[in-house]
């Protein structure tokens, strides 16, 4: 579904991201290790478009999708939700939401100044969208709130529910689950299952290595902008490399 | 509901602005016009600043655009109707065709590059002697002529303005309530994340900017009919700050806003600028007086009501309405309209 191939970017000459190679399957989720300043968040900012990166290139379906800029790759299917909040303030809960459906509606200022049939319905259909994706990440009862009143926790969901609004085939998920209480973070994990059986390959930043281990199909693990390691959680548990990185023994580290 | 009561709330606002037009003594009658000529202006000024978070301080130009586009057309033999049409259109276009390079730009970039598109504007009227009347102006503009009337006199221009800043208010408010206007709002809030949600940002930007010049430039070609004369020195450089200004003052991104904006002051202006011409004051005191005007109420806008006048008179009404009955104190909050 996903596919980076050697992808570099340096910043100032330092390499943030160092031919990373990585492949994502449908329906996988792939949770994405790595110390602070290992070049995750880089890497996300890479494969969405924004940032292009030195060398090296991103597929979608087995396509190269380099030259499409954020908003084209968005609508090509890949979502993301960001590491710090990045919602719309001075738009209710549902607005933010219909925003990330933006591209499975098409009328433009002529028929919204107008009014036109072909208009209502598509808000209609934007509107139930919403709806029942608010409903999914647990916002159900506050749609007409302004999304700027939300605690921390519930802007992460929010913006999980913009990104899902979308119908995405690719997710990329920057530390989703920090700031979620334990309940919010349970219902957080039963989402990811049900995207993962839906077929979405969701690519997973997460600090929290016992969730990753628990729930990842997958994990690759980056130090220094390049991959270090790349396996299954009990692979990944096992391997000397990322033992060594976290440094001391393997129960420290992965616990 | 909600949307019941905005639609109240526009129709009576229209009705209102027929009824001034029809009962205002002639004294007033071109203060009043000009009044809502400049509210039309105002008003996209407002959703171009405050939902896609451009400071344009070229809309005087595209208002100059639209009245020489229609002065010019129709001083050549066009139908009149025609020059109007092509008033917005002419504006739009002169924006789209600078927006393009200008948009690259962003914050004071942006603000002095449209200023000195004004500049440059001014001065190719002046050149362009043949086509514009140059420096002693463009003459002999016909009455706007609409086949089963002729609007002659300043009353008829007030009927007319007032039934375009309606259409404009409603059409502003469509568009900011549906699908490109939550794309507006969204990347005036996060230009990253609503990239990401498959915005594409920079022709958002442009599509607000030509829509807020066509708005201008519509605003222009009545002006035009109405005068029946243009000249440069109609379109100072104030008249772009008086904009901004306006819009700063009644709220940016609120449609009600531009309007309060504008009307609070230039009759502000007026009123000083009568004080000022009194005998016996100096001959230098209409000119202060004005400039005066913008800048104590821009920096006083900007120190005590930064959100501008209507937002903040919305908050007190509703906080005050919620005091008075308990048992709404969570009621969602009144922004969410208030931002359309």
């Amino acid at each position: 579904m996903l596919g980076v191939e050697g992808l570099s970017r340096r910043f100032g000459g330092i390499y943030a991201v160092r031919e990373v190679r990585l492949q994502v399957e449908q329906g996988e989720l792939r949770g994405v290790l790595g110390p602070n300043g290992a070049g995750k968040s880089t890497l996300f900012h890479l494969i969405a478009g924004q940032l292009s990166p030195d060398s090296g290139s991103v597929r979608l379906r087995g396509e190269a999708i380099d030259r499409l800029g954020p908003a084209r790759r968005a609508e090509a299917g890949i979502a993301i939700v960001y590491q710090n909040d990045r919602i719309f303030r001075g738009m209710t809960l549902r607005e933010n939401v219909m925003v990330g459906a933006h591209s499975r509606a098409s009328h433009g200022f002529f028929a919204a100044a107008l009014r036109t049939p072909r208009f209502r319905k598509e808000e209609r259909e934007l509107a139930a969208t919403a709806d029942a994706v608010l409903d999914e990440v647990g916002l159900g009862g506050q749609a007409d709130q302004l999304a700027d009143s939300l605690p921390l926790g519930q802007q992460r969901s929010l913006q999980l529910a913009r990104a899902l609004a979308a119908a995405p085939s690719v997710l990329l998920l920057d530390e989703p689950a920090s700031g979620l209480r334990t309940g919010e973070r349970q219902r957080f994990a039963a989402t990811l299952q049900k995207l993962r059986s839906r077929g979405v390959a969701i690519l997973w930043i997460e600090h929290d290595v016992r969730l990753v281990t628990s729930l990842a199909d997958r994990i690759t693990v980056l130090d220094l902008g390049s991959v270090l390691a790349e396996g299954t959680p009990s692979e990944i548990r096992a391997h000397p490399g990322v033992i060594a990185a976290y440094l001391g023994g393997p129960e420290e580290a992965l616990d | 509901m909600r949307f019941a009561r905005e639609h109240a709330v526009i129709g009576a606002a229209l009705l209102t602005s027929l009824a001034l037009s029809a009962l205002l003594g002639e004294s007033v009658l071109s203060l009043y016009v000009l009044l809502l000529l400049t509210a039309i202006v105002t008003v996209g000024v407002s959703v171009l600043m405050g939902h896609a978070g451009q400071v344009s301080l070229g809309q005087g130009a595209f208002y100059a655009c639209g009245a020489y586009a229609a002065g010019i057309l129709s001083t050549n033999g066009v139908p009149t109707l025609i020059g109007l049409c092509a008033a917005p259109v002419a504006a739009a276009a002169l924006a789209a065709a600078i927006g393009i390079p200008l948009l690259l730009l962003r914050g004071h970039h942006l603000a002095f590059a449209t200023l000195a598109m004004h500049i440059i504007f001014l001065s190719l009227i002046g050149e362009l002697r043949e086509v514009t009347g140059g420096d002693i102006g463009l003459q002999g503009i016909p009455r706007l002529d609409l086949f089963v009337v002729e609007l002659d006199s300043p009353r008829d221009y007030a009927f007319l303005s007032s039934i375009a800043l309606f259409c404009v208010i409603v059409l502003l408010r469509n568009i900011l309530g549906s699908r490109p206007g939550r794309a507006l709002r969204a990347l005036s809030s996060s230009e990253v994340a609503a990239a990401s949600s498959g915005i594409p940002v920079g022709r958002y930007k442009l599509a607000v900017f030509t829509l807020s010049a066509g708005i201008a430039g519509l605003a222009g070609g009545i002006y035009t009919f109405y005068l029946g004369y243009l000249a440069p020195g109609s379109f100072p450089v104030m008249l772009s700050i008086q904009y901004v200004v306006m819009a700063a003052v009644g709220g940016m991104g609120t449609v009600s806003g531009g309007v309060v904006g504008s009307a609070l002051v230039l009759l502000t202006v007026d009123a000083l600028s009568r004080v000022a011409t009194l005998s016996g004051m100096p001959s230098v005191a209409p000119i202060i007086a004005s400039y005066a005007v913008y800048a104590v109420l821009l920096v006083s806008a900007v120190l005590f009501l930064p959100e501008g006048l209507v937002p903040f008179v919305g908050r007190l009404w509703s906080r005050r309405a919620r005091a008075r009955s308990p048992e709404h104190a969570d009621a969602p909050a009144e922004g969410a309209s208030v931002s359309r």
